[in-house]
């Protein structure tokens, strides 16, 4: 038996290594957030205590940033994306869930590899192919190549959810006169509800926090905001006060979201291989 | 309708966008990879040379080799550490209670966080003026104390692996905490009960039954380390030299600063045929449930 | 207010076959058992029936119509599912107004149809509740009473009862029979549990390996079981099935003891079937024979007595007054009258 004198030794040794990690994970965004509030001089020093400023946060939305343009970029091209996918996908994830498709297995392996294949992979031909018609530098541009990274996220997660609802209540309502249409209307999309919204806001950080392709295909008129981020440089240096309050508004929004569908995360990130 | 109708059309809609946001840029990519391919000359995208590109990739640039190089250390290193820790703080973690249960909902934040403004943030930490995490290091580890991190190519790279594992052991935590929540618990006390120490009980038992969750864990850091860009672009952009630059950063460079999408187009090829294993063992675990 | 007739119904997966060229043809307003194991068949002809799985072969009627090609909603049949299958997101009255109102039955009409319903299984009180904030016996009269709200042709019950505990199991049971004596309208229930079947059917259909092994009133498959599986299968404790041979028309055990008169012609292998409750327990000395008792258990309302009777083991019921010790020797006598005679390879019923 371990004496109680043991066990108190190896909570406290417990609790000391938690506290750590929970310090190492959340000073660095502390930082950011203290530094978005730092005056320009403050900010280049390694100051703890100093006069809190919301000047930053006017200064980034002025000219020559503009990052009103970035962040009205960012919300569109997100938002859009979210509104085609989630009914495609939940189509989909529908039938693969209920049906048993000629090849279906195919199709869905398909689905999840395409999520692994490299960004500069799919990118290259895009870029060309958005060249020769005008759509570089559009936010229909990237909203089109979003779907690439979005869709099959939210097919298998949205998969996952309809695989929860039991086939009793949908065959329940067949019985009791449903045609499958209407059982789709009025069981499984009044049920599958908050998963379709958790998809949804899991598909909106993705497309919110989407780099490479915004990196490559945008350059003015359709800048998002992470690639903003390469604008608060000035001859001197990193303008690192407006920095972080770029990043602020940028990662705050993710947070919140983040924080709403917590239980499903780690289900959508691996494609339900853990559950 | 017939449902025997209505299942395909319904995943029709999918199926297009996926054929033309994945599957034609990945062909067009291959078909590509055999061209001239230059940006600024518009006939040479049709104009074919066979494997020229590939071999000039193998025999001609010790610029791939060093990414392949740098990218291969980078996976290593990264799915070894964030698993390793990752573990650890999961089983710190796994018990719950109201405290862990706290810390583990304040891990979803760094991952909420976009890779670019992770890769910001770190280069702000290490600034050799200003820089917190610079300042700590120099104080725990005086030979640190007057490096110039980003500059010295070593301690670059040591930055970006420290970012990577920053950013995703939150999230491979939580992964591995539901990997714990699953396994049994009565077998963990049959083994209590039949005399095994912690440290037994969680190699004989806990282990072996968290291991398809690990493997799953490796794969997927795997294929996620393999493709890193954004961190890296905003941290070091490849550099000192080209001392960080990932094959995903190679690519970007040949493709877009130097136009030669062609050659891009092979080398994001190569890529791909590591990817085609992951994702072969990646599938496997994601269908032995059904 | 229909019969259902299956024509030689086949469903098979591959390989497996689950019901195998079944026919049946149940009454109008009949209450039907199909009773079996898991696995026997017994829920894939019913879904069938509903619709909800596809015939392999063979043809479902339902009154004058072959419904093969219908949708389930067109078949006009309602169904109460092993897990209710209750809308989650509907309340108890939404629930029940689920069947008239996607049929497009006018408000008005609707309101007093799902009241009358909801009286008859005692859930007015509940219209307003989600699933979620009922108790299982609840959930249990909302499946009931949405199946009840409209008059269906047929019902269809799977396993109803099987998720409720064995108190409220028993109390659901009277209801349901009460219920379903009272609207008359044919009722194909299925079920793994005896009980359930003994006493709510008018005919019990046995099931196994996708085959109907006897169909007939509970009194006939009780009393006159077809063969060894269904002798086996119904009655608790289970039927004795003692091995051994014909011999002068006598039963002889396989240790050689010559017990009971039979009749019939000589046969070296045979099965004697005798139920616990036709085995008279005695002293030592005033039965057939002297068995010592392997196990003695009360059950409070009898006492249950296994004895060690050569290589077998053989249970008799005995008087609730009764008491031994484990080893005591006992006697035992079987009522000539309830035995019942099999042949052990075919399985089937001997008839002396």
């Amino acid at each position: 038996m371990l004496g109680r004198r043991r066990k108190q030794v190896i909570d406290a040794v417990q609790l000391a290594l938690i506290l750590i990690a929970i310090l190492i994970m959340l000073v660095p965004i502390a930082w950011i957030f203290m530094a978005a509030f730092k005056n320009h001089i403050d900010v280049f020093q390694l100051k703890l205590f100093f006069t809190p400023t919301l000047e930053n946060f006017g200064t980034v939305f002025e000219p020559p940033f503009f990052l009103g343009h970035k962040l009205m970029n960012s919300t569109i091209v997100a938002f859009v994306t979210v509104v085609l996918a989630i009914p495609i996908a939940t189509m989909a994830a529908y039938s693969f869930s209920r049906f048993r498709l000629t090849g279906e297995t195919a199709m869905l392996v398909v689905i999840l590899a395409t999520q692994f294949v490299p960004a500069v992979v799919i990118i290259l031909p895009f870029f060309v192919m958005f060249r020769d018609i005008g759509l570089l530098d559009t936010r229909i541009g990237l909203i089109l190549v979003n779907l690439a990274i979005v869709m099959p996220f939210a097919i298998w997660m949205i998969k996952g959810f309809i695989d929860g609802i039991p086939l009793d209540t949908e065959e329940a309502a067949m019985v009791d006169g449903s045609s499958r249409l209407q059982v789709i209307r009025n069981i499984v999309l009044p049920m599958a509800a908050p998963g379709l919204l958790t998809a949804g806001i899991f598909c909106f950080i993705i497309a919110w926090n989407e780099f490479l392709f915004a990196l490559i295909l945008t350059n003015k008129d359709a800048v998002t905001l992470p690639i903003g981020l390469a604008l608060f440089k000035a001859e001197e240096g990193d303008l690192w006060n407006l920095l972080s309050a770029a990043g602020i508004i940028i990662m705050l929004p993710m947070f919140v979201l983040a924080l709403i569908i917590r239980k499903y995360f780690v289900q959508g990130m691996t494609m339900g291989a853990v559950r | 309708m017939r449902d025997s109708t209505l299942k395909y059309l319904l995943v029709l809609p999918a199926i297009v966008v996926v054929f033309a946001t994945a599957i034609w840029p990945l062909i067009e990519s291959l078909r590509l990879s055999f061209t001239v391919g230059r940006l600024s000359r518009p006939g040479s995208l049709e104009q074919y040379l066979g494997f020229e590109n590939y071999i000039w990739a193998f025999l001609y640039e010790p610029a791939f080799w060093n990414s392949v190089w740098v990218t291969a250390i980078y996976t290593v290193l990264t799915v070894g550490l964030t698993t390793v820790l990752s573990l650890g703080l999961a089983l710190l973690l796994a018990p719950g209670g109201r405290f862990r249960s706290g810390v583990q909902t304040l891990l979803i934040l760094p991952f909420a966080m976009s890779p670019a403004l992770i890769g910001v943030s770190f280069r702000f930490m290490f600034n050799p003026e200003f820089g917190l995490f610079d300042a700590v290091f120099g104080a725990l580890i005086p030979p640190l104390a007057d490096v110039s991190w980003l500059v010295d190519p070593v301690l670059a790279f040591a930055v970006c692996v420290m970012a990577d594992v920053w950013g995703w052991i939150p999230f491979l935590t939580l992964v591995l905490i539901g990997g714990l929540a699953s396994v049994p618990q009565d077998t963990i006390e049959a083994a209590q009960v039949d005399g095994a120490s912690g440290w037994r009980v969680f190699r004989d038992v806990t282990l072996p039954q968290l291991a398809p969750v690990l493997a799953v864990v490796v794969i997927l850091k795997s294929i996620f380390s393999l493709k890193t860009f954004d961190q890296i672009f905003m941290l070091t952009n490849g550099g000192p030299g080209t001392a960080t630059q990932t094959l995903s950063h190679y690519i970007y460079f040949n493709g877009m600063k130097y136009g030669q999408i062609g050659y891009a187009a092979s080398v994001a090829w190569l890529m791909v045929i590591p990817m085609i294993f992951l994702t072969y063992a990646y599938a496997k675990f994601v269908f032995r449930k059904e | 207010m229909a019969e259902v007739i299956l024509k030689n119904l086949t469903k098979r997966w591959g390989e497996f076959v689950a019901v195998d060229g079944q026919s049946l043809e149940i009454s109008d307003r009949e209450f039907l058992v199909l009773l079996g194991p898991s696995g026997c068949g017994k829920t894939t002809t019913m879904r069938m029936i509903a619709g909800l799985e596809e015939p392999t072969e063979g043809e479902v009627w339902i009154g004058d119509r072959m419904v093969n090609d219908d949708l389930p909603k067109d078949r006009d049949v309602a169904m109460v599912f092993q897990n209710y299958g209750l809308y989650p997101h509907m309340t108890t009255f939404e629930n029940i107004a689920y069947p008239l109102r996607v049929r497009g039955i006018p408000s008005s009409d609707i309101e007093p149809r799902v009241r009358r319903a909801a009286e008859q299984v005692e859930l007015t009180r509940f219209l307003d509740r989600r699933p979620k904030a009922l108790s299982g016996g609840q959930r249990q009269r909302v499946a009931l009473a949405r199946a009840i709200v409209r008059t269906p042709k047929v019902f269809l019950m799977d396993e109803p009862l099987s998720n409720l505990d064995a108190k409220l199991r028993v109390t659901m049971r009277a209801e349901l029979k009460h219920l379903s004596r009272e609207l008359k309208v044919t009722t194909v229930y299925v079920t793994h549990d005896q009980i359930e079947a003994m006493t709510l059917a008018d005919r019990v259909a046995v099931m196994k390996d996708g085959v109907i092994q006897q169909l007939g009133s509970p009194d006939e498959i009780y009393n006159d079981p077809a063969n060894l599986f269904v002798a086996g299968f119904i009655g608790s404790p289970a039927m004795n099935l003692i091995t051994g041979a014909i011999q002068g028309g006598q039963f002889v055990t396989t240790g050689g003891t010559q017990l009971v008169p039979v009749g019939g012609d000589d046969r070296n292998e045979v099965v004697l079937g005798v139920r616990a409750d036709d085995i008279r327990v005695s002293e030592a000395g005033k039965g057939n024979i002297d068995v010592p008792i392997y196990a003695f258990e009360n059950t409070g309302e009898a006492t249950l007595l296994t004895v060690q009777w050569g290589r077998q083991r053989v249970i008799a019921k005995g008087d609730r007054y009764l008491r031994k010790e484990q080893d005591d020797m006992i006697g035992i006598a079987l009522n000539p009258e309830h035995l019942y005679l099999f042949d052990p390879t075919s399985g089937s019923r001997i008839r002396t």
